[in-house]
């Protein structure tokens, strides 16, 4: 989640746990060894350099002098080799007393301030209300009233316009795709479907069309075999249909020696084929 | 005449200079510890110019001044040919505490230093004298942590406008660049560029610009500051011994003092600014916020002493502490210093 969220103060600016600092030419390199230095990085916003760290580097003495000053310093609290250390910046008050101010994390060459638990809990907090905020609102706006029929919910009316929450949903996509209309459901659509194949199947429609085209001999095969490609796949799919013209002109094509039968079955068929290419955006 | 003999009852050798010799002391009339400086006499050829001029120059000048932060000449004395001046003893000097490693000098260390050097100094312009010669070795510290400006064998009257002054004064390291450049005119510049090449001394625990010649010094302080053109240094040219350098970039001088705060970097490049008329007085310098602003300045007895003498002044408050506590009844904790 958001790990620089609190409350109500300015994000970058102020807030040390809203900051990151790396310098990618050191990441390649890091090391226990050099991992101080690199923190000590001039451009690092979070190392105080009037620290006692950069007294003892400046005036070349050795690090161990720490130990006896007093006031603000840095040690490497934690090492965990290749991708964490843990720095803690602390005021020292004796050989053996110190307190801790704040701890850093370098993960991956980056470094980032480590919230304290107020903070944290501060953050949690604020991102749960916000989201539970966020529902309630988006609730809202689905519920209805009226003088006569009193509250209800109205998921309906408003899903095109205010839906972002259910946007992940199936439903509202479908509708987008043909938005006039009402959503039928998989189920209703499935049943239409195998009802229509089912009355198709009992009362074959070109009964009354074939017979102008019963003088062509091989036309009739052709349709013999679009039946059946409408019957097995009329359950399936309707974009089937589609494909039958097609297959029907190959067919034509290769078996259509005489020019004069091909045009006369070519309006026969576009006759015959319109309604389904109309059913088809329905449908989908 | 026989009574000064009898006065310092010689304690401990001390060092030896190119002109004199310097013993430890006690001052029998006031039991005080001394330090006896005895001028030597030299060949018979400096002795016909009578006494010693560096030596002549102390007398003269330090018999007028009065300050806490100024070496004070308590007596002089002759002993036959030989004239010995007796000054307050100081137990170290700046010199040996930047080179102990085993001492860290913290800001507010540096800050007590440097009001202790400037009020000193402030003293010794506003009565028309220049040092000439100051560097860390003469900046002296006693045991309570009184810095006091000595070694005033340079030092001279300044402000006369016709009179000439030499220009091959002051430690090389610590000389500003209008000496380099031979001016014979010059003014409290020269000391305020050493007082900032002993501040940065302080900061660095090293000399800050150790030039291995004349030229060399120039080199070294123009690859830090850049090299003066004649908007920066009207006249420079002018000056006797100019030489053109090669022009260097300046140098940013939190990047060389990279623990320094910004207040004391202001102070700095106050102090050590190329051209000698735009270098603040000691006046200014104590004005500046540096002094006024935190951590205040480390109290006399909690500065750092060398080991050497620390261990007299450890032995100190705990006997003191002792008599306090036994005054309490012992009751009282007992605050840890570290």
């Amino acid at each position: 989640m958001m790990p620089g969220r609190i409350g109500n103060m300015p994000i970058s600016s102020e807030n040390p746990l809203g900051l990151s600092w790396h310098d990618s030419a050191w990441i390649p390199m890091l090391s226990p060894s050099n991992i101080m230095d690199y923190f000590s990085e001039r451009s690092n916003p979070f190392f105080d350099r009037t620290c006692n760290n950069e007294v003892v580097k400046m005036q070349r003495l050795s690090m161990d002098q720490l130990q006896n000053m007093t006031g603000l310093e840095y040690i490497l609290l934690h090492v965990q080799d290749p991708i964490l250390y843990v720095i803690r910046k602390q005021h020292r008050y004796g050989p053996n007393q110190a307190t801790p101010l704040a701890d850093y994390y370098i993960i991956a060459g980056i470094v980032y301030q480590a919230p304290d638990l107020a903070s944290v809990l501060n953050s949690r907090l604020l991102s749960a209300v916000h989201h539970l905020q966020c529902s309630f609102e988006e609730t809202m706006s689905y519920s209805k009233y009226h003088p006569s029929k009193g509250y209800w919910w109205d998921f309906k009316a408003t899903k095109p316009g205010i839906s972002p929450f259910n946007a992940g949903q199936s439903v509202p996509k479908e509708v987008s795709s043909t938005p006039k209309e009402e959503p039928s459901t998989l189920f209703q659509r499935q049943r239409v479907d195998m009802l229509l194949a089912e009355l198709v199947r009992q009362f074959p429609l070109p009964i009354a069309q074939t017979t102008p085209n019963q003088a062509n001999g091989v036309t009739i095969k052709s349709e013999n075999t679009n039946d059946k490609d409408k019957t097995d796949n009329g359950n399936v799919n309707n974009i089937t249909i589609k494909q039958e013209p097609v297959d029907s002109s190959s067919t034509d094509m290769t078996n259509g020696n005489i020019s004069g039968h091909a045009e006369i079955k070519t309006e026969i068929k576009q006759e015959n084929m319109k309604p389904p290419p109309e059913k088809k955006p329905r449908t989908l | 005449m026989d009574e000064p003999l009898v006065r310092y009852e010689k304690i401990d050798f001390l060092g030896e200079g190119q002109f004199a010799t310097v013993y430890k002391a006690r001052d029998v009339k006031t039991d005080k510890i001394v330090a006896v400086k005895k001028i030597k006499i030299g060949s018979r050829l400096e002795a016909e110019d009578g006494i010693n001029r560096t030596a002549l120059r102390e007398i003269k000048l330090l018999q007028e001044l009065q300050h806490i932060n100024l070496i004070g000449l308590l007596d002089v004395f002759g002993q036959k040919s030989n004239v010995s001046l007796v000054f307050d003893f100081m137990d170290t000097d700046l010199e040996i505490i930047v080179k102990d490693n085993n001492i860290v000098l913290t800001p507010a260390n540096v800050k007590a230093y440097m009001i202790m050097t400037l009020k000193g100094l402030e003293y010794l312009h506003q009565n028309w004298i220049l040092h000439r010669d100051l560097k860390p070795n003469n900046l002296l510290i006693n045991k309570e942590g009184i810095l006091k400006i000595g070694d005033f064998g340079l030092a001279k009257a300044f402000g006369s406008p016709t009179r000439i002054n030499t220009h091959q004064v002051v430690t090389r390291w610590y000389r500003s660049p209008e000496l380099l450049f031979g001016a014979r005119q010059y003014g409290t510049g020269v000391d305020m560029w050493a007082i900032g090449c002993i501040l940065a001394e302080l900061l660095l625990r090293v000399p800050f610009l150790p030039g291995e010649s004349d030229l060399d010094q120039l080199t070294r302080i123009f690859q830090v500051f850049g090299t003066p053109t004649e908007e920066i240094w009207p006249g420079m040219k002018c000056l006797t011994d100019y030489v053109q350098f090669k022009p260097f970039p300046p140098q940013q001088l939190r990047h060389i003092f990279s623990a320094a705060s910004d207040d004391l970097l202001q102070l700095l490049e106050s102090l050590l600014a190329i051209y000698p008329p735009k270098r603040c007085d000691c006046t200014q310098a104590l004005q500046m916020p540096y002094f006024s602003n935190k951590p205040a300045p480390t109290v006399g007895p909690k500065l750092p002493m060398p080991s050497s003498i620390s261990k007299i002044e450890i032995d100190k408050p705990s006997l003191k502490r002792k008599l306090l506590e036994n005054m309490d009844g012992g009751s009282r904790a007992k605050r840890l210093q570290f």
